[in-house]
């Protein structure tokens, strides 16, 4: 794993309130690196979002919107937040009471990185 | 090898392949057992592919398994080619009764990560039926051709549970 990677993740992972942070292969949707909680499956996290990611890309797209940045999911549990650009994507899922700013400037951040 | 239970596994096998190949958007698939006997298959045209696949399918994992044990490197899990536009994966995974292999084609709607989450439910699928829950009895070398063609006609028969 490269310092760059490392080093997002492990700011990623140590936001109050996230579960799982993983750093995701887009095309291939096969996790790079990952800091999972308990009960989480890397690969199927990373498999199921970044087929979601490419997915409403595409819509956004054809919308004529542009590049898809960043989306979000609510849960009964928690958020999925996702974001990312090129190849690479961030997923972070967090508790239901997670401090989403923080959360999301930090994914910005990692995004940033890792272009 | 099987012998007179292939329709039985033809039926048993169509759902989990239907589900395996909506849920991970594959082309094409076809599941065949260690010896090359086609048990069930999605997408492909017409049976000489099939047995082509199928034949390259048994030969590659039986190449692979030995060339991880030349080398130490345990049980192989699978192979991924990506293409230009095609992208193939080739797995086998374990039942007690037999090994078995799945071949699969998708394209750029899918991903070598989704394919590879619901082979990993399809191959649990398959060994929680009876069926592929105890060892199989062995089959003379006489019979064996017989028996593989006896996989093709059933997955190629019109109407006829197993095809795609």
């Amino acid at each position: 794993m490269s310092d760059v990677v490392a080093s997002t993740l492990d700011r990623l992972s140590h936001v109050p309130g996230v579960r799982s942070a993983l750093i995701v292969d887009a095309e291939a949707g096969v996790p790079v690196a990952s800091e999972l909680g308990t009960g989480a499956s890397g690969t199927a996290v990373a498999a199921l979002t970044a087929s979601l990611f490419r997915r409403t890309d595409q819509a956004v797209r054809d919308a004529a919107l542009g590049g898809l940045g960043s989306f979000q999911l609510e849960t009964e549990e928690g958020h999925v937040v996702v974001a990312g650009r090129r190849e690479l994507i961030v997923v972070v899922i967090a508790d239901r009471d997670a401090q989403l700013g923080l959360i999301r400037l930090e994914i910005d951040r990692a995004v940033e990185a890792l272009q | 090898m099987r012998r007179g239970d292939i329709a039985r596994l033809n039926e048993l096998l169509r759902e989990p392949m239907r589900i395996f190949v909506r849920e991970a958007r594959a082309r094409i698939a076809l599941l065949v057992n260690a010896s090359g006997q086609v048990l069930a298959q999605h997408g492909f045209a017409g049976r000489y592919h099939v047995m082509n696949v199928a034949a390259l399918a048994a030969a590659t994992n039986a190449s692979a398994h030995a060339l991880a044990e030349i080398t130490g490197a345990g049980r192989w899990q699978y192979m991924h080619h990506a293409g230009r536009r095609w992208q193939l994966f080739l797995a086998p995974f374990v039942t007690p009764a037999e090994t078995l292999i799945l071949v699969t084609i998708f394209d750029e709607h899918s991903t070598l990560g989704l394919v590879e989450l619901f082979f990993q439910k399809l191959a649990a699928q398959v060994r929680a039926l009876p069926e592929f829950g105890e060892a199989l009895p062995a089959v003379s070398a006489a019979s064996f051709e017989q028996e593989l063609e006896a996989g093709l006609d059933r997955v190629f028969a019109p109407d006829q549970p197993g095809g795609g």
